[in-house]
């Protein structure tokens, strides 16, 4: 009213995912799951809210199949649906958070585009949950090449810099555009968020923090291969709250592993990765888990500080994704033959 | 005169109460609503819940009766 735009439906919407929440499958769950077949996955999560999509999707899929697709098409229609059912403030911030499937989105029909997957084969592993709806995926799809893709972009407002295509185009590396893509992304959240508020200084030390977290995982990732220095620094994204940029400098130059270990004493998570650095140097699975279980935790507890704001909305969907990349690792873990054990271990609950 | 000013004091308790039960209703309700359409379940909770703001109109009209028969 009087040019002022609303604030948002709060009460209903939060509401409405605490009460999805309460039909998340609970960590004992998966501990059964890890003794059933695929067959008996697929039935299971059929009760357990995934009715629709395998209904939907058994005739065209099968087995592994079936469950990823259905579980992906489920998380796409529960988290467009609470999109849709926000108004004011709140779903202009939402939708803004949930851009990150448009980049996925985007980052797969680039990927599909230059390995030359066919349409099909492409539209198969989109996950509509964000702003660009399916006619638009579609119609990225349907584009001969990613320059044609990145070019219609425009029509979004997502435009790539001439000399990020330029670059593109002389080493023919994707990863010079799926990089800036996650940059822009952040960068773009971040000046979205007006932190006046109590709920939205929180919101806004979660978006930074989940920065940090992956700016952790490049660092990570990246030393255990050896790469270390300005190679590192070039794929740090800006804008992490723990971690300044001295900081990030140290972490890029040091040599070992081993050798971040004090550095990485310094951040707010380290309590949670500690173990995982301790006793296992070669593998970086636990770390990431640690990490990913950090996140969860974070925003659990911001959830119950202010109830009636973005950050309950958030947490539900971040254990809607846990869900269902648990479920996909069971079922490629069943798939593939692996110890249960093994299989337990990759899980994040 | 006094008979005036009580039964301005009687609208005034009863009106404001009104108000602050409504205020309280949109989140209650709204929040209800939104449980409900998940877990229809949770309709008795959802309209427990909804009423109990109107325990302030209740206040608010015994105060005014007050007013009116004192």
């Amino acid at each position: 009213m009087f040019g002022h735009k609303a604030k948002g439906n709060y009460a209903y919407a939060v509401a409405r995912v605490k009460a999805k929440k309460a039909y998340l499958i609970g960590n004992d769950t998966y501990q059964k799951m890890l003794l059933m077949s695929l067959p008996e996955i697929s039935r299971y999560i059929s009760e357990c809210g995934y009715m629709k999509e395998i209904t939907e999707l058994t005739s065209k899929f099968d087995g592994v199949d079936l469950i990823e697709h259905a579980t992906y098409m489920n998380m796409a229609r529960v988290l467009r649906s609470i999109l849709n059912s926000t108004n004011g403030e709140l779903h202009d911030t939402l939708a803004k958070y949930l851009e990150k499937w448009d980049i996925w989105n985007l980052k797969v029909i680039l990927r599909g585009k230059s390995f030359g997957l066919d349409a099909d084969g492409i539209r198969e592993d989109l996950i509509p949950a964000g702003n660009l709806d399916s006619t638009f995926l579609n119609k990225l799809v349907s584009l001969e090449t990613g320059e044609e893709v990145l070019d219609h972009c425009k029509n979004i407002g997502k435009v790539i810099p001439v000399e990020v295509i330029e670059t593109y185009n002389k080493e023919n590396n994707l990863a010079i555009i799926e990089d800036f893509l996650d940059k822009y992304r952040y960068e773009q959240l971040l000046s979205s968020i007006n932190p006046l508020s109590k709920p939205t200084q929180l919101y806004q030390d979660f978006i930074r923090r989940e920065i940090d977290i992956t700016n952790i995982e490049t660092i990570l990732k990246l030393k255990m291969e050896g790469v270390y220095g300005n190679n590192i620094m070039k794929y740090i994204i800006p804008g992490g709250k723990d971690i300044s940029k001295k900081l990030v400098v140290r972490l890029a130059n040091a040599e070992t592993l081993s050798a971040t270990v004090d550095d990485l004493a310094q951040l707010s998570f380290y309590e949670d990765i500690k173990e995982a650095l301790d006793t296992n140097t070669k593998s970086l699975k636990d770390v990431m888990i640690g990490m990913k279980k950090y996140k969860m935790k974070k925003t659990q507890s911001f959830s119950y500080l202010h109830p009636l704001s973005i950050i309950p909305i958030i947490d539900y969907m971040i254990r809607k994704e846990n869900e269902v990349n648990n479920i996909r690792i069971i079922a490629r873990g069943i798939e593939s033959g692996l110890d249960k054990d093994i299989i337990g271990g990759l899980l994040v609950i | 005169m006094d008979e005036g000013l009580a039964a301005i004091g009687a609208g005034i308790a009863v009106g404001l109460t009104g108000i602050a039960a409504g205020l309280a209703e949109k989140d209650v309700g709204a929040a209800a609503i939104g449980a409900m359409t998940e877990n229809e379940n949770l309709f008795g909770k959802g309209m427990i819940l909804m009423v109990l703001p109107e325990t302030i109109v209740i206040f608010g009209l015994v105060v005014a009766i007050l007013i009116i028969m004192g």
